[in-house]
């Protein structure tokens, strides 16, 4: 062994002894009385401040959301602790505020953690302090902002979804928050968070014992939020929610999209809750109220529910059938009142049957023995396989749609149920029963490609955001997701037939001639309890089928897609076909619809 | 006569200082801790009983046991060590820790004397010279648990494994050649290790050595650790009257921050105190390290003392603005168990040595 060396290491040890000792000498001897003065006089700070929130506005400029500066007092316990009782007495006297127990509680067992004194400050309080600066030493003023949402966007709640405090988990997760930054928990809010939310500020100041800044020692200025368009009309947002209303319905879904640009252009899930409650936070009982509600309120069940279908899906039956050459356009299939596979009847919606008829007439009567034939003559795997590339089952945009629609097929069924796939199975899938569910938004995907030649759209929500490097706005482009290949003659036809559904002798929607503008559309009805007893049906909300309508207008170019779901709404002609009528009206009535365009 | 007996092979000149800082550390983790938590205190009392036993007991077990169990021990330190990536509690940020329901540990603790006594086996055994066969397995023993500890990521921890190590090579006698190769691969591989240093290591590191860069959290700690010693200036502002160190954002101020408390609230004349009470039990271990005939016990000594100078050294210098914030404890006088138990561990087998080497002297004699 190296005694030598062992020296060496021993006198390195001691040199680093002698700097550290030197350090200590430096700091606590001859810069000592500096540093004491800086500890007992004045005080480091960091003082941190979240900009406001970008302000959200729908397509034309109507703004829906923005931030209020609120203003609130806080202390540091330790600041006042020995005159609490006087401060107590002065907060009372001058700005007649009442110091809860709580806060006392607090105060007194706290020492440097912020304690906040009162919210939501008045503007002659906010004036009183400030001229009364004197007797509140240790008190401190700031700024809140509160999140405040328009007339117009209490129709959307689901769609804006709401702000709040991030919870711990978050705050770990993303250095970039503050305990104090408003972010976006659902919704628009949390999805274009990034454009909103902005960058908060960071000040370390030197404060004297009077709370007064002497020196900032680092700054970082706080950025604000961007503000953004949404491609909501907020007019058609109130149109549908009025509608729904009027129309007695308890629960369902609109969702009104453009075919060209899937620009999203309303989506409401009814019945709404009030939004501005909901982000200025609820009572236990509100909470216990909406939770309770059968209607379930707090559910967005445009995008977050799935429902069988129904009828509507004898759209993309047809349109497969045609492009697979199962059936030729004018082709005519004999589609009696009722089908049957061996033993198992299946019956036609309509008893008396539906005669010799082409796929045209077969949407127009939406003939359910029609479709039996033609779906199994298909397969249910080149039913799937169109549903799916039409969107359906498919998160188009992720950050808008949370939940998938469920797209049957039979190693679905082998996994998920564990028996094999019937032929019943083909034929109830054929006409949008059976396994099949999807959401309300889904159903818009039905139409969309229908409508714009074959393109499988990224669905939207944001028109354009401000970007703050740039100081300009940014629009945002639609993006294909994939183009169809159908020809262009069967979409025509399948327009053709959902056309006649509306204006033909025997169509399901003969309601929507009367519309002011010419449209185009399907009805849906489907069977939710396929084995409770008729009169059991009647009586009882939760049995009773769902009702569906996707409708397009103006029928020569198509500019709106509009899909209406009723939660058992009982039938797509009896419920779901007013409503669009009633909407249909409204926004012609208010010149946002019109036939010349 | 029979606490004579009792106490046999004691050298009080590292028995009296590492008892002062244990009990130093309970009456300051109390001053630091008192007005946010009611109890810390007092779970650093028991930790100070558990460490103040280890001392008591330790010396009477032969330490040549203990350092044959050596490649055991290590095994169950790297299972550990593994076992925290995959199912440790993460605190701060970092997982170092693992839960054992009703405490957790820090395995990479642990390592600290398991890693010393290793090589000191490794290198003791055989041959007296320091060769390269040895010096690569020296290395690679110690390199595992330095890559698995900077994975945690623990920079501080990962250094403190590594320094005995080294020392311990280079007093060994080890080729000239080799150790200034070793210096300049690892001043050439730096960049790659930077490159997988975590954000906030880096963020302190730059924070060290430009203060400007990220003014906002960590050079805010330095510069009020500064604040907080240097206010203390010659005598101190006295026992549980430091403002600083308790008001403003010294979030480890109980566990690696804590001599900002002792400066603060004892002084100058105190905090040198303190630090020559290191340089006392350090040096004096490294006495024992060359008085003692064993060379596993030498070694052991070389490593340990280093160690305990090393840490206390880097902490102190960290809280007085002298080195990036790395998160190591001050060895006996930080907050924790695993610390205390770890470097309680490191004296009683020295202390174990020095025994040992009494007895046989007399024996001999």
């Amino acid at each position: 062994m190296n005694t030598d060396r062992i020296k060496k290491i021993i006198y390195l040890f001691i040199i680093v002894f002698i700097i550290l000792e030197a350090r200590i000498f430096y700091l606590q001897v001859i810069k000592g009385n500096y540093y004491r003065k800086i500890s007992e006089k004045n005080h480091i700070r960091i003082m941190i401040t979240n900009p406001p929130r970008g302000k959200i506005y729908d397509r034309n400029g109507i703004l829906l959301a923005y931030d209020e500066p609120l203003f609130q007092i806080y202390t540091y316990p330790y600041l006042i602790k020995k005159r609490f009782e006087s401060i107590k007495k002065d907060l009372e006297r001058i700005l007649q505020i009442d110091i809860p127990e709580k806060v006392e509680k607090k105060i007194k067992n706290g020492y440097a953690n912020k304690v906040i004194i009162q919210k939501k400050l008045t503007q002659i309080q906010v004036k009183k302090f400030i001229d009364n600066w004197q007797f509140f030493e240790g008190i401190f003023l700031e700024v809140q902002p509160r999140r405040v949402y328009t007339e117009y966007a209490r129709y959307m709640p689901h769609l804006l979804g709401y702000v709040g405090f991030p919870s711990e988990k978050e705050l770990k997760e993303n250095p970039d928050l503050t305990a104090d930054t408003l972010i976006g928990k659902s919704g628009v809010e949390k999805i274009f968070d990034k454009y909103l939310r902005g960058d908060y500020g960071a000040k370390a100041v030197m404060v004297d014992a009077k709370g007064r800044i002497v020196k900032t020692l680092w700054e970082k200025q706080p950025k604000r939020g961007s503000d953004i368009y949404l491609t909501v009309d907020a007019r058609v947002q109130k149109i549908i929610y009025d509608a729904f209303k009027e129309s007695g319905q308890k629960s369902g879904a609109v969702i009104i999209v453009d075919p060209k640009t899937y620009d999203i252009i309303s989506l409401l899930s009814f019945p709404i809750y009030d939004i501005q409650k909901f982000s200025d936070g609820l009572s236990k009982k509100e909470w216990k109220n909406l939770l309770k509600n059968k209607y379930k309120p707090l559910f967005n069940k445009a995008l977050h529910g799935i429902y069988p279908p129904g009828s509507i899906f004898k759209i993309t039956v047809a349109l497969a059938a045609l492009q697979e050459g199962v059936i030729a356009p004018y082709q005519k299939i004999y589609s009696g009142p009722q089908f049957q596979i061996g033993k198992w009847v299946y019956r036609n919606w309509d008893p008396k049957g539906c005669g010799k008829i082409d796929v045209i007439q077969a949407l127009e009567m939406s003939c359910d023995t029609y479709f039996y034939q033609v779906g199994l003559d298909l397969g249910s795997e080149k039913i799937s396989f169109y549903a799916k590339l039409f969107g359906l089952g498919e998160k188009l945009n992720p950050e808008i749609e949370q939940k998938k629609g469920r797209i049957p097929d039979p190693q679905w069924k082998i996994a998920k149920i564990g028996e094999p796939w019937y032929l019943g199975d083909t034929v109830n899938y054929s006409i949008g029963q059976g396994f099949l569910a999807i959401t309300p938004f889904d159903s818009t995907k039905i139409l969309v490609p229908v409508l714009n030649g074959g393109y499988v759209l990224k669905p939207k929500l944001l028109k354009a955001y401000f970007d703050m490097e740039k100081r300009r706005f940014v629009k945002v482009e639609t993006q294909q997701i994939r183009k169809i290949y159908i020809k262009r003659f069967f979409y025509n036809v399948i327009k053709k037939g959902l056309y006649q559904v509306v204006y033909g002798e025997r169509g399901t929607a003969k309601l929507l001639s009367l519309a002011p503008v010419k449209n185009g559309g399907k009805t849906g009805t489907a069977q939710v309890f396929r084995h409770k007893k008729r009169k059991e049906k009647i009586e009882k909300w939760y049995l009773q089928n769902h009702a569906w309508f996707v409708d397009f207008v103006p029928y020569k170019k198509p500019r709106y897609v509009i899909s209406v779901f009723v939660e058992h709404g009982i039938g797509g002609s009896k419920t779901a076909v007013p409503i669009t009528k009633s909407i249909l009206e409204k926004m012609y009535s208010e010149g946002i619809l019109n036939e010349s365009r | 006569m029979k606490a004579g007996r009792l106490f046999f092979g004691y050298d009080f000149y590292i028995v009296f200082p590492v008892s002062f800082l244990i009990f130093w550390s309970i009456l300051n983790i109390y001053s630091a801790t008192i007005h946010e938590y009611k109890n810390l205190y007092l779970k650093q009392a028991l930790y100070g009983t558990i460490g103040l036993g280890i001392l008591l007991i330790f010396p009477r077990i032969n330490y040549r046991k203990i350092v044959n169990l050596s490649p055991f021990l290590y095994i169950i330190g790297i299972l550990s060590l593994v076992a925290v990536i995959f199912a440790g509690t993460t605190i701060l940020g970092a997982k170092r820790w693992i839960s054992l329901g009703l405490f957790t540990i820090q395995p990479s603790e642990f390592m600290k004397f398991v890693l010393i006594l290793i090589t000191a086996y490794i290198l003791g055994s055989g041959k007296e010279k320091v060769d390269g066969k040895k010096a690569l397995t020296a290395g690679l023993i110690a390199g595992i648990p330095f890559f698995l500890t900077m994975k945690q990521p623990d920079l501080g921890t990962a250094i403190t494994l590594l320094i005995p190590v080294v020392v311990m090579l280079f007093v060994g006698g080890l080729n000239k050649k080799i150790i200034y190769g070793t210096v300049l691969t690892g001043i050439l591989s730096s960049p790659f290790i930077w490159d997988h240093l975590k954000d906030y290591q880096k963020k302190r590191i730059i924070a060290f050595i430009n203060p400007e860069a990220d003014p906002f959290k960590s050079a805010y700690h330095i510069l009020q650790s500064k604040i907080a010693v240097g206010s203390g200036q010659i005598t101190g502002k006295g026992f549980l009257q430091g403002t600083q160190s308790k008001l403003f954002f010294l979030p480890e101020q109980h566990t690696d921050f804590i001599f900002a408390t002792i400066g603060e609230e004892w002084g100058f004349i105190f905090s040198s105190f303190i630090l020559i009470l290191y340089l006392i039990i350090g040096l004096r271990i490294f006495y024992w390290g060359i008085k003692v005939k064993d060379p596993e016990g030498k070694y052991i000594c070389f490593g340990a003392g280093s160690l305990i100078l090393t840490q206390a050294f880097i902490n102190i210098a960290m809280t007085i603005g002298l080195a990036p914030v790395v998160g190591i404890t001050l060895p006996f006088l930080s907050y924790g168990g695993s610390s205390m138990v770890t470097f309680s561990l490191i004296i009683g087998i020295v202390l174990s040595i020095i025994r040992i080497h009494k007895l046989e002297k007399l024996h001999f004699s």
